[in-house]
Parts: structure tokens; C-alpha cells; sequence
């Protein structure tokens, strides 16, 4: 009778055996395979966004407009090396934001255990002086670049007095002046308070950003943002663009969401597992698979062309819908299945009818999911350039749409008639609108991450 | 065989009226319910055919049934999972299911509140008869009998809400329009968690131990006011202290409901049923009733082989 032994050969027990040099070898060559497919794509991106960031930022953050190609920024440097606006600076800004983080603590500290309504009293009124000092520095920044601007264009506001300029600025500069001016730094210390209010250590992450990305927009052009096409690439903005981008998003959200989620409840929680639920299930997949093109002359044709919607909003908003359904569909089923099977059996024993079950319970612990893939499918449709071509979007609004059966352009469409330009002034422009339309979708796949984050719940 | 349930049956219709005491608080039943000792004067006890093979013992106390189960199979696709089980579930008594993992007792208590029915393909025949009503019928309202006849799950499983509306869900949805924070505290209190919970009702029911998760569900399933409680292994997933007080819970329930144990663990069967109900699967893991009777018979002086070599461990 033999022994078998099954240990391994002393000899074999060392790191250098050859088994243990062939596994290294095979994770070294997953490793490498990795490296090489995101250096390769990293690199890309990278070099991609360094380019249009470098040609973008020119009309971005300088006045490319007629009136007398002033720095924005350089005016408001201008402003801030003045003693007085070192002095704004060097204070206002710290205590600006700083306070919402340290209020919250500095109202416990000094009266512990006050009642809710009290502790949000007094929360408002430590930040609303955070608040207004922000106002007061936007208000002395908006003042600088209208002085310039007045100057330029020589209306009397240039006296340097804010409400001169203002007497003098379009209706849209006002509200301009009043939504950023005073909005955003309420809306961003609210955020600030509630953050800190509600972590028991408060994250500075998401202020921060946003102060950021507000202190960004401060020293960004106003008139890109807020000007129309324009044969003169220094005068052509994004206006109708932008406008058009977010009209044609509500309403692909408004038409998909609710068809897609009510597919995807049929399918997960009603339809029998039989060959028709299948043969839909197995087409949706199909569906996600097919090119945008084509979807853009099915639009043409049955949107278009049979219901008669012309080259409307709507029209390119229908045919939004259908291309990113099967996206919202797959999200939302995705969403259903995470809730587990045991609550949907607790609730049918307690007397509950399938749609109370979904009502008050699949539904509601899914929606964060839900409205997650939504936000996904939205940052794919305003992306989306082929199938608006193919219905046939303009390329020039010198208007804003009024009502769903208006001509529309979008941000892609921009771009992609700035680029086919020959002037090296729409190439600069198109990289501007690249860099609108990146923040636009990093700031939707941000809300989906942060939304999926938040709604999870731990079973 | 079938035969011998029905002799049983008329026997014991005329005599229903003499316990009527016990029986005048069920609301109308439609059919008597049937007593256990009535068929006694015919010599000492009556001796329940179970199944084809199952194995009968003497019931001597006074006790109306539930629910009578009469040849229930149930299938799942074409696999069958129990073969015709007959059986009486005495009422305001703790009746355990035990067996071997795989031999049909959770299929057969998902069977009791038609949770079978949720599962694609699962299929159920023969009859079970609550109040007169067979269960099983496909006219029968599946949401109502769920409502009448309530469910405990092996793993906690409270709603991601808070502790009031876990217990509050159910009677909210069933139309209950009364004093809804009596009725919380009420099913909170009978489930022996009132104490415990009261002055954070509103905390999430996920933010509870794992017992005190299980008296929850507990109090949510007590909340509808059902006539029977079904529990699946209520305390397979809890500590030993958590599993105490669930069985403290069930005989205490047990006065008000009757109640249907699943549980692998021998000693609670012993320690918590008044009757017990054996199961067993063969080569081809279908499920069948091996020997029914009260708990103390069944594990001291077992008839069949297999429940002696069950109950003493030899397998299983």
C-alpha cells in the first residue's frame, strides 16, 4: 500500500517555487492590461480636456464681447488690490464661510438642548449675515465689471455707484444681479447649515464645491452665458443653447420617467414570468443597443412628420424619450429588484393587495434608484447630437422657445455647428460651450452618485 | 380513509352545542367546529387518520379547530413538496411543525395564508378549512385570509420606516379608522416590546436588535387583529435570551391566538407546542406527515421509528 501524500515538495514551499512564479506572472499580466486601458484612456481625456479648457477658458472668463475686450477677472483683481477691497477680502470671506460651519456648534454650545423650532431661528440668524456679506463682496465684484463696462460703453453709471449701473442694465443683468447675488449665497449657507446641523461631523466636501464653483461663476463672463448666436464669434453666447438644453430635458423627463417606471413596475412586480415578459424584456435590451441615428429618423418620421410636431421642442423631446426609455426601464428594474423579497412578504402579511405593496413599499424604497438611472438617462439625452440633426434642430436661435411647438437648438447642436466653422473664433466658443455642457453633465452624474449614497438603505 | 375524517365530522356536529361556551365567541362559523374528544364515548379517544402512513394519537382535552387540513399537496412547477397531509390545527393552541430541513414545513404554513400563491408556478390541492370556508378555493380572497391569518418570518424583517408605522401599516391599510396610537401601543405591548420602545417610536424599526426586531414584526402581525399567527423559525436567527422571550411571547399569545410554529430546534418544539406535527421526506423530497399529536405524546412515547430516531437525533 503507497501513500499519497498531497503537501507539496519542501523544495516547493519557497516564494521563487515555479507555481507561485506562474500566479504572480498571471496577476502581473491583468495588472499591465489595466494599466495600458486607463493610462491609454486617461491620457486621452486628459490631453482632451487640457485643449478645450485651454481654448475655452479665453471666452469664458474674458469679455469677448464689442465692449472694449475688458478682463472680467482682471477687473475684479483690480478691485481687490485696492486697500478697501483687500479689506473686504482678508474678513468677509473667511467669516462668510466659515460661520454656517461654526454657528450651528457655537448655538449648541451656548444653549444646549434647545427645541427644534429655536435652534432654527437662531440658525437663520447667524447665517443671514453670512449671507449678506457674500452679497456685499458679489454686489462690490458685479460693480467693478459694470463700472468697466459702463465706461467702455459710455453710459453715466461710470461714477462707479452699483445703482446707477443698474439703472442703466438690461432687465435680465437685474436678475442676474438679484438671483446670484442673493439666492445662491442664501441657498449655499442654507445647504452649509442643514449640513452641519445634520452630520454629526459636518463635511465641508459639498460647500466647498459649491462655493467654488460660485466663486468660479463670479469671475466667469456673464455675456456668454446670456447672449444669443452670433455671426461675431466675440458677441455669440449660449444662451438659446442652454435654454433649449434644459426645456427639451424637462420634458424628455417628463414624458420618460413616468412610461419607463410604470414598464419596468409591470415587469418586476405584474407580468408573469412567461414568453411574452421575456420577448420584452429581451427587446429592451435590443433597443438600449440601437444607434441614436436611428432613433432620430424614427422621430423625423412619426413625430415630425405624421403627428405633424414640426422641428419643435417637443418633437426632439419625443424622440428623446424613446431613446433613453430603455435605459430608464433597465434603472428602474434594477431599482425594484433591490428591494428584497422579504419586504414585499411582510406586506402581503399583513393583508396588503399588490399595489399597496408597491405603493407603500417598492416604490418608495426604490425611488432613489429610480430617480438615479432618471438623472443617468438625462445626462445621456442632452448629450445626444445625431438624432436632434436628424429631426432637424436649428443650429441658430437668436430667441428663446415660449412653447413646446417652438424651433429649439441644444448645446451639442451649438457645438457641433461651431466646429464645422472655418473661423478660428467659433473653434475658441465651441471649447466654452464643451466646457458649459461638461460641468452640466458632471454636476447630473454628481447628483445620481450623491442620490444613490443617500437613499441606500442597509437591510 | 377520507371516509373516517367525515365519520368523524358528523360525530361530532351534534355535540358542538354543549361546549358552547367555548364556541359562542367565534363569529359565526358557518360549520361547527369539530371537537377533538367527541368521538371518545366510542372507547377511550379517537384515532385521527393523518395520511395514508401517518400515525395517530390520542387528543383528551376540549379543544375546537382552527383550521382541518384534509389531503393537502402542494406543488412547485411539477415538483411536488407535501403529499396529502391531513391534520387538525387546534385553536388557541401552539401546534409546531418539525422535521428535517426540506421536508415541507414552510410550505405547508405558506399554504395556511395562501403565501404559496405569490410564488410563480406553486400550485395547492385538497382543502384546508378555516370557518367553515375551504382556504384553498380560488374564490377565496387571498388579501383577506392574509389579513386573518397573519405571518412571522424566519429573519426579522421590519419596514426601513419607523417603529409606529411598522405596527401602524397594517391596520391602515385594512381601513382601520380608530385610535391608531392605542392600537400601536396595544400590539406593542401584547408583543412585549412597549416598554422597551415607547419613548422612540419614531426611530427607525431597522435600528432595533435583532429580538426586539422579531417582537416587532411580532406586534405588526398582532396590530390586524388576526385570528392565527403563522411563524416560520420566529427564532432561528436570534441569541438564546432573544429566543426566551419569543417563546415566553408565543405561549403568552397563544392564550388570545393560535399559533403555528416552524422550528428546527427540538427543545423549543418541546418547551412552547401543545400539539406537534412530524414531517418527513422521502428519496423523492416530498414531504409527508409522519405522526400528529399533542407535543408531550409525540416526545415521550413516540409511535413511529422515524419520529423517535428524529427526536432523540439519530438523523435529521
Amino acid at each position: 500500500m503507497t501513500r499519497v501524500s498531497v503537501a507539496a515538495p519542501s523544495a516547493q514551499l519557497t516564494a521563487f517555487s515555479p507555481r507561485v512564479r506562474i500566479r504572480r506572472g498571471v496577476s502581473i499580466a491583468f495588472m499591465v492590461a489595466a494599466l495600458l486601458a486607463i493610462a491609454v484612456s486617461m491620457i486621452m481625456l486628459g490631453a482632451l480636456i487640457v485643449e478645450i479648457a485651454v481654448d475655452g477658458a479665453a471666452r469664458l472668463f474674458t469679455d469677448g464681447s464689442a465692449v472694449g475686450r475688458e478682463a472680467r477677472g482682471g477687473a475684479i483683481i483690480a478691485d481687490l488690490s485696492t486697500p478697501d477691497g483687500m479689506r473686504w477680502m482678508t474678513w468677509a470671506l473667511p467669516v462668510a464661510i466659515l460661520l454656517p460651519f461654526i454657528g450651528p456648534r457655537l448655538v449648541n454650545a451656548l444653549a444646549p438642548g434647545l427645541p427644534r423650532i429655536a435652534e432654527r431661528v437662531m440658525g437663520v440668524i447667524v447665517v443671514a449675515p453670512a449671507a449678506i456679506f457674500v452679497h456685499i463682496l458679489y454686489v462690490r465684484f458685479e460693480s467693478a465689471y459694470y463700472v468697466e463696462y459702463a465706461k467702455a460703453v459710455g453710459l453715466d453709471g461710470a461714477s462707479g455707484n452699483i445703482f446707477q449701473v443698474l439703472a442703466e442694465a438690461s432687465g435680465f443683468q437685474i436678475v442676474r444681479l438679484l438671483v446670484v447675488g442673493i439666492l445662491v449665497p442664501l441657498a449655499v449657507f442654507a445647504a452649509g447649515w442643514f449640513w452641519a446641523q445634520r452630520m454629526r461631523r459636518p463635511s465641508l466636501i459639498i460647500p466647498t464645491i459649491v462655493i467654488a464653483g460660485w466663486v468660479v461663476y463670479l469671475f466667469m463672463d456673464p455675456w456668454f452665458l446670456s447672449s444669443f448666436p452670433s455671426r461675431q464669434p466675440p458677441e455669440a453666447g449660449i444662451f438659446s443653447a442652454v435654454t433649449g438644453t434644459l426645456y427639451m430635458m424637462v420634458i424628455t423627463a417628463a414624458v420618460a420617467f413616468p412610461l419607463g417606471v410604470g414598464a419596468a413596475i409591470y415587469l418586476e412586480e405584474y407580468a408573469r414570468r412567461n414568453w411574452f415578459s421575456r420577448m420584452i424584456q429581451v427587446n429592451i435590451s435590443n433597443l438600449a443597443g440601437v444607434p441614436s441615428i436611428i432613433y432620430g429618423l424614427l422621430g423625423l418620421q412619426v413625430f415630425v412628420r405624421v403627428l405633424e410636431f414640426e422641428r419643435s421642442v417637443l418633437a426632439g423631446a419625443c424622440t428623446m424619450a424613446l431613446l433613453v426609455m430603455p435605459i430608464i426601464i433597465v434603472s428602474a428594474q434594477e431599482a425594484l429588484r433591490t428591494v428584497p423579497p422579504s419586504m414585499r412578504e411582510a406586506a402581503y402579511a399583513v393583508g396588503a393587495t399588490r399595489w399597496q405593496v408597491i405603493r407603500f413599499h417598492v416604490l418608495p424604497y426604490a425611488f432613489g434608484g429610480m430617480l438615479t438611472g432618471n438623472i443617468l438617462a438625462m445626462s445621456r439625452a442632452i448629450g445626444e447630437t445625431a438624432p436632434l440633426i436628424a429631426i432637424g434642430a436649428l443650429t441658430f436661435i437668436a430667441f428663446l422657445a415660449d412653447s413646446p411647438t417652438d424651433d429649439f437648438t441644444v448645446l451639442p447642436i451649438q457645438i457641433f455647428n461651431w466646429v464645422a466653422r472655418p473661423q478660428a473664433g467659433f473653434h475658441e466658443i465651441a471649447a466654452s460651450a464643451i466646457i458649459v455642457l461638461m460641468v452640466i453633465l458632471l454636476l447630473m452624474n454628481a447628483a445620481a452618485i450623491i442620490m444613490r449614497q443617500r437613499t441606500r438603505t442597509d437591510w | 380513509m377520507a371516509r373516517n375524517f367525515f365519520t368523524l365530522m358528523r360525530s361530532s356536529a351534534p355535540s358542538a352545542s354543549a361546549h358552547g361556551a367555548a364556541t359562542a365567541e367565534r363569529p359565526a362559523p358557518p360549520a361547527p367546529p369539530n371537537n377533538m374528544t367527541d368521538g371518545a364515548d366510542a372507547g377511550g379517544g379517537v384515532h385521527f387518520d393523518l395520511t395514508l402512513e401517518a400515525v395517530r394519537h390520542e387528543i383528551n382535552e376540549e379543544v375546537d379547530i382552527a383550521l382541518q387540513l384534509r389531503d393537502v399537496s402542494a406543488f412547485y412547477g411539477s415538483f411536488q413538496a407535501i403529499d396529502r397531509m391531513t391534520m387538525p390545527i387546534p385553536q388557541n393552541r401552539v401546534t409546531a411543525l418539525i422535521g428535517p430541513s426540506g421536508c415541507g414545513k414552510s410550505t405547508l404554513l405558506r399554504c395556511f395564508n395562501r403565501m404559496n400563491d405569490l410564488i410563480p408556478g406553486a400550485r395547492m390541492e385538497g382543502e384546508i378549512t378555516f370557518e367553515g370556508r375551504n382556504l384553498l378555493d380560488p374564490n377565496i380572497d387571498a388579501v383577506e385570509v392574509r389579513r386573518r391569518i397573519g405571518m412571522v418570518f424566519q429573519k426579522p424583517n421590519p419596514f426601513p420606516k419607523s417603529i409606529y408605522e411598522n405596527v401602524a401599516f397594517g391596520a391602515r391599510i385594512n381601513g382601520y379608522s380608530g385610535d391608531m396610537d392605542r392600537l400601536v401601543e396595544d400590539a406593542l405591548r401584547r408583543a412585549a416590546l412597549w416598554d422597551e420602545v415607547k419613548d422612540e417610536l419614531d426611530k427607525s424599526g431597522l435600528a432595533l436588535s435583532g429580538g426586539q426586531q422579531q417582537r416587532l414584526c411580532i406586534a405588526r402581525a398582532i396590530a390586524v387583529q388576526p385570528e392565527i399567527i403563522l411563524m416560520d423559525e420566529p427564532a432561528s436567527a436570534l441569541d438564546p435570551v432573544a429566543t426566551l422571550k419569543i417563546e415566553d411571547l408565543m405561549r403568552e399569545l397563544a392564550e388570545e391566538y393560535t399559533i403555528v410554529v416552524v422550528t428546527h430546534n427540538m427543545q423549543q418544539a418541546g418547551r412552547v407546542s401543545d400539539y406537534t406535527a412530524f414531517l418527513l421526506a422521502g428519496e423523492e423530497r416530498v414531504g409527508r406527515l409522519v405522526e400528529f399529536g399533542p407535543t408531550q405524546d409525540i416526545f415521550t412515547n413516540p409511535l413511529d421509528q422515524r419520529t423517535e430516531d428524529y427526536i432523540t437525533g439519530r438523523y435529521g
